[in-house]
């Protein structure tokens, strides 16, 4: 048995295969720092800090202590309010509040009762959904041009040409793709719970997404191998490689040669490129960037962030600090200025997720 | 679970105990004997469970990248085959399991695509006989027979009774011996 059992045959090109794509992640891991085990019992440990605790917070030093701890959730000398961006363009922002588009002067107009939304490819419309709801919004006058019921849906992106549009949206674990008239709305596949995105600098309807089995698919083929905890896909803005994130590393697909190039950096909430072709990770508290010579932290907040938008012109990247109610927008090129906004609650009616950073005044 | 065995000197007279603790402290090399030394039985072993050779090579890949996300958590006093070994069985279990549910069947062709050669009599005969068993009685054979665990082994592996590793490996093996014979 034992014989038949080894003339089973390997296959040496899965293993340089395999290697290559080991070896990238083995290069890019990030070791563990080992602590010495303390000989005291984490239960004691626990009990004397939280002795420590309750005396500091009621002694008065100790409640000035606490204050200073809530206020270094945040960014200092934050600006109370958003007066306007460090960079020309519109924002598109949505969360409780509704979907809001906010300009360059600071100003913002109320599109709707919308709680997910992204930009038309030349940002002359916008598509939003509600849990049934998709539409397309005219932006300047929030005119609704037309809208679909269906159930569930999340994740609307709109892709194509001046000419020629596509929407693709999930409902539940389902891909459709939409006509940019609302016409035709077709199911296309199952899929992961992971936002599709339309491959830019094509005429052709090219929409990446990761399947049932967290494989990414270009159409209909299958482009990568199954990764775990999938959460975060973007297309580089030449439409050559798409950069997905998962639970325990991100990996660059360059989509003509099926290269795969893997960075072991768990726990990537958020990327996204910036119109230069910079990739921007959003890690915890930190925003990293990818470059030639690996990755490299640009800004560290004082507490977890959510949401990256790259300004249009590539010079700023926007993230937000919900436990400190702020915006921070972080300077890439041209200095390295960071500056906060605080009260964004107050402003679109609760927490706003960013939705996409878009030319045009 | 008692302590599996299998510290073995994979190349040279390096251990894999040495090698491990090289890889932690960041050599390349040692990481490559590693994989080198466990890719062969890792795939084949997913191969035999899944029988679809892109499959076996998505699992002993991933199997691969969870060895690297857990290396610098690794205690070198364990031996890496049977960590291996488990995630990729019981990935190829899970794997095999869902395929069933849609139906399709365990194919020689693929077994062909696997190989740089031309898969014998016998590897052939094998492949269909495994194809006749249950996913769960595939993973307990390819780890008796291919990997060399001894019952009491596979059960700890697999979080399984050891009577029940038996009767799935006395069952298995009876019809697949009836497969290879015709």
């Amino acid at each position: 048995m034992r014989r038949l059992f080894d003339a089973v045959p390997s296959d040496a090109e899965a293993e340089e295969r395999a290697w290559s794509v080991v070896r990238e992640a083995y290069a890019h891991r990030e070791p563990v720092v080992r602590r010495r085990r303390s000989p005291i019992r984490p239960a004691l440990v626990l009990a004397a800090v939280a002795v420590a605790v309750v005396a500091a917070a009621l002694s008065p030093p100790g409640r000035a202590v606490v204050n200073a701890v809530r206020r270094s959730i945040g960014i200092e000398g934050a600006q109370p309010a958003l007066f306007q961006l460090p960079s020309p363009g519109r924002l598109l922002v949505s969360g409780a509040g509704g979907t809001w588009v906010v300009a360059a002067d600071g100003s913002t107009r109320r599109l709707g009762a919308y709680s997910q939304a992204s930009w038309s490819p030349h940002a002359l419309f916008v598509v939003a959904a509600t849990g049934n709801e998709l539409a397309a919004i005219e932006p300047a006058s929030g005119r609704v041009h037309w809208q679909l019921a269906r159930p569930g849906i999340s994740f609307p992106r709109w892709g194509g040409t001046h000419t020629d549009t596509r929407i693709a949206y999930l409902t539940g674990n389902d891909v459709h793709i939409v006509a940019g008239d609302g016409t035709g709305d077709t199911r296309v596949s199952e899929a992961a719970r992971v936002a599709p995105v339309w491959q830019p600098g094509t005429a052709k309807h090219v929409l990446a997404y990761v399947d049932a089995r967290g494989r990414v698919r270009i159409g209909e083929r299958v482009v990568s191998h199954a990764y775990v905890g999938a959460r975060t896909l973007a297309w580089s803005p030449d439409g050559k490689t798409l950069a997905l994130g998962t639970r325990g590393e991100v990996v660059e697909l360059a989509v003509s040669s099926g290269r795969t190039h893997m960075f072991h950096v768990a726990g990537v909430g958020a990327l996204a490129f910036a119109p230069d072709g910079r990739l921007a990770l959003l890690r915890g508290n930190g925003v990293l960037l990818v470059g030639h010579a690996g990755i490299r932290t640009l800004f560290v907040a004082p507490s977890r962030l959510a949401g990256l938008a790259w300004s249009p012109n590539g010079r700023w990247l926007l993230s937000s600090l919900p436990a400190a109610d702020q915006w921070v927008f972080v300077q890439t090129r041209g200095g390295h200025r960071v500056l906060a906004v605080s009260h964004i609650r107050r402003q679109f009616g609760g927490e706003p997720s960013l939705d996409g950073w878009a030319p045009g005044a | 679970m008692g302590a599996l065995r299998l510290d073995l000197p994979v190349a040279g007279d390096r251990t894999e105990r040495a090698l491990i603790r090289d890889a932690q402290r960041g050599s390349v090399e040692a990481f490559e004997q590693l994989f080198r030394s466990h890719w062969p039985r890792a795939y084949r072993a997913a191969l035999l469970v899944v029988g679809d050779a892109a499959a076996a090579e998505d699992i002993a890949q991933e199997s691969f990248l969870a060895a690297v996300r857990a290396l610098d958590r690794f205690d070198r006093r364990r031996p890496f085959g049977p960590w291996l070994h488990r995630i990729v069985v019981n990935r190829a279990i899970d794997w095999a399991r869902a395929r069933a549910l849609r139906r399709e069947s365990f194919s020689d062709v693929e077994l062909e695509a696997a190989g740089e050669r031309e898969p014998s009599a016998h590897a052939r005969a094998l492949a269909e006989g495994l194809a006749l068993l249950q996913p769960e009685q595939r993973a307990v054979i390819v780890l008796r027979y291919l990997l060399g665990y001894t019952p009491g082994e596979i059960a700890r592996l697999l979080d399984l009774p050891r009577g029940t590793v038996n009767s799935r490996l006395r069952r298995g093996l009876d019809r697949l011996q009836e497969a290879v014979r015709e």
